[in-house]
C-alpha cells in the first residue's frame, strides 16, 4: 500500500465512519432487542465504539485533516453495512456485531498497520492497537453472555461465514479524494 | 421505523410505544398496575425495589441510545457524553440484576413500567429529551438515591447501599452534562426554550393524568414523590444546577422555608 500522509488520513477517516456506524447500529438495536443481557452488552459497547471514533477523529487532525474528519466508505461497503443494520432478530444481531463486524474491522485495521510505518505513524498505531485490544475484550464479553443465555443465542455459523465472505469481497473501501477534500476547515 | 416513532395510547394520552422486553416481563401502563408492599423494606419489597430500579436503568440506557440514533447531527462531544451514559446505565442494570439474584429474585418477578421512555421519546429535539430524562427524571433519582442508600444501610444491607452510592455518582455526571448542554443549545437557538418548556408541560400534564394527581407545574409530581427523602441539594450543585434553580425546586417540593434561608447541601 505504501500510504502517503493524505491517504493515511483518508483511511483513518473511513475507520472513523465505521466506528460511528457501529455505535449507531448498537444504539438503534438497544431499545429494539428484547433480551436484557444482550441489550446491556450492546449498551456497554456503544461507549467503546464512541471512544474509538473519538481517538481516530483526533488523529485525523494530526494528519492535516479536519478534527473528527469522517469519510464514508465506497458505496458497496455502505450498502453492506445498511443491509446488516436492517437485521431484526437478536441471534443474528449478535452474530453480525461480534462474529462478523468486529473481526472484519480488525482485519481492515491490521491491513492498515501492515502498510504503514510503525515509527513514522506510531500515533496511529497506538490508536489502532488499543482498538484491537478493546475488540478482543468485547468478543470475550459476548462469549460470557452466550454462556449465560445458552441455546437462546445459538446462531447459524454458515450464515456468518457467508456474510464474512461478502464483506471480504469488498477489497477497497476507502474513497480517496483530491487534496482539497482534506483541507483544514472542511467540515467533518 | 425508529423505536422512538412508534406510538401507544394510555388513558387517552398518546405516548411512545414501549421498548422491547422479554416475555417474562409484565409491562404496566400505570402506577396502579405496579406492585407495592405495606412493609416497604420487607424481603419481597426489597426485591421489588431492585427489580423496578433495574428496569428504570434499562430505560435510561435505551433513552440515551435512542438519542444517539435519532440525532446523528448533534455535536460530537455531546454524543460522546450520551455514549458514556449508555455505558454507565448498562453497568447499573448489571449491578442491580446481580444484587436481585443474590437476594433470590429473578427477571420478570414483578411488573415493570416504561413511563420515562414513553414520555421522553415524544420530544423531537435533543434539548427537550435531555430536559425531561436527564434534568428531571435523573435529577429526581439523584434526590432519591441521596437518601435511599442510608435506608438500605440502616437495615444492614451494605452491598445494596454501596451499589446505590455508585449509581448516584454516575447520575450526577449525566445531569451535569445535560444542564450544561441545554444551556449551550438554548444560547445558540432561543427557540429551543419553547420546545423545552412545551416538553416539560407535556411531562407534568401526562404525569398528572396518569397518576390522578393535579399538575403542579413543570417539575410537578416527580418531586412530590421524592419529598419524603428530600432534595439532594449538594449533588444538584455538583450537577450544575444554579442556586436559583435549587431554591425553586425546594419551593415546589414544599421546602420553601429552606429555600428562603438559602439551602446548603
Amino acid at each position: 500500500m505504501g500510504l502517503i500522509v493524505r491517504e493515511k488520513a483518508e483511511y483513518l477517516a473511513t475507520f472513523r465512519w465505521m466506528e460511528v456506524c457501529l455505535m449507531e447500529m448498537l444504539a438503534r438495536w438497544v431499545p429494539t432487542t428484547p433480551e436484557m443481557e444482550v441489550k446491556v452488552l450492546m449498551g456497554r459497547h456503544i461507549w467503546d465504539a464512541a471512544q474509538h471514533a473519538d481517538a481516530l477523529g483526533k488523529r485525523t487532525f494530526e494528519l492535516r485533516a479536519p478534527l473528527h474528519y469522517t469519510l464514508a466508505p465506497l458505496p458497496a461497503y455502505v450498502d453492506k453495512m445498511n443491509e446488516l443494520a436492517s437485521i431484526e432478530d437478536t441471534v443474528s444481531r449478535v452474530q453480525v456485531i461480534y462474529d462478523l463486524i468486529l473481526p472484519a474491522f480488525a482485519a481492515r485495521y491490521q491491513e492498515y498497520l501492515q502498510n504503514s510505518d510503525s515509527l513514522l505513524d506510531e500515533p496511529s498505531f497506538r490508536v489502532i492497537e488499543r482498538i484491537l485490544i478493546d475488540y478482543a475484550r468485547m468478543r470475550k464479553e459476548v462469549e460470557e453472555v452466550r454462556r449465560e443465555l445458552g441455546e437462546a443465542l445459538v446462531g447459524d455459523s454458515a450464515r456468518t461465514r457467508e456474510w464474512s465472505q461478502q464483506e471480504r469481497a469488498i477489497s477497497q473501501i476507502v474513497a480517496h479524494g483530491s487534496g482539497s477534500t482534506l483541507a483544514r476547515g472542511v467540515s467533518a | 421505523m425508529n423505536a422512538s416513532s412508534k406510538r401507544k395510547t394510555v388513558q387517552g394520552i398518546t405516548l411512545c410505544a414501549d421498548p422491547a422486553r422479554e416475555e417474562c416481563f409484565r409491562v404496566a401502563q400505570g402506577d396502579s398496575e405496579m406492585q407495592t408492599f405495606e412493609d416497604s423494606m420487607s424481603e419481597v419489597a426489597r426485591r421489588e425495589r431492585l427489580h423496578r430500579h433495574m428496569n428504570n436503568e434499562t430505560g435510561a440506557l435505551e433513552i440515551a441510545a435512542q438519542c444517539l440514533a435519532d440525532f446523528p447531527e448533534a455535536p460530537w462531544d455531546l454524543r460522546m457524553q450520551l455514549a458514556r451514559q449508555a455505558f454507565d446505565e448498562s453497568r447499573h442494570v448489571r449491578a442491580l440484576y446481580r444484587r436481585l439474584r443474590q437476594l433470590g429474585g429473578r427477571k420478570g418477578e414483578f411488573p415493570i413500567g416504561n413511563f420515562e421512555w414513553a414520555v421522553t421519546n415524544m420530544c423531537d429535539t435533543l434539548a427537550a429529551r435531555l430536559a425531561i430524562q436527564n434534568r428531571t427524571f435523573e435529577a429526581g433519582q439523584m434526590d432519591l438515591l441521596g437518601g435511599l442508600h442510608k435506608i438500605w444501610r440502616s437495615i444492614g444491607d451494605e452491598t445494596t447501599a454501596e451499589i446505590l452510592e455508585h449509581i448516584l455518582v454516575d447520575e450526577v455526571n449525566h445531569v451535569r452534562f445535560a444542564n450544561q448542554w441545554i444551556r449551550k443549545m438554548v444560547e445558540e437557538d432561543r427557540r429551543l426554550l419553547l420546545k423545552v418548556a412545551s416538553a416539560m408541560r407535556f411531562l407534568a400534564e401526562t404525569n398528572a393524568k396518569l397518576s390522578g394527581e393535579p399538575s403542579t407545574g413543570a417539575q410537578g409530581t416527580s418531586f412530590e414523590h421524592h419529598s419524603k427523602l428530600g432534595i439532594n441539594v449538594e449533588d444538584r450543585r455538583h450537577a450544575d444546577f444554579s442556586d436559583a434553580e435549587i431554591n425553586e425546586i425546594l419551593r415546589q417540593s414544599g421546602m420553601g422555608s429552606l429555600a428562603a434561608t438559602g439551602a446548603k447541601g
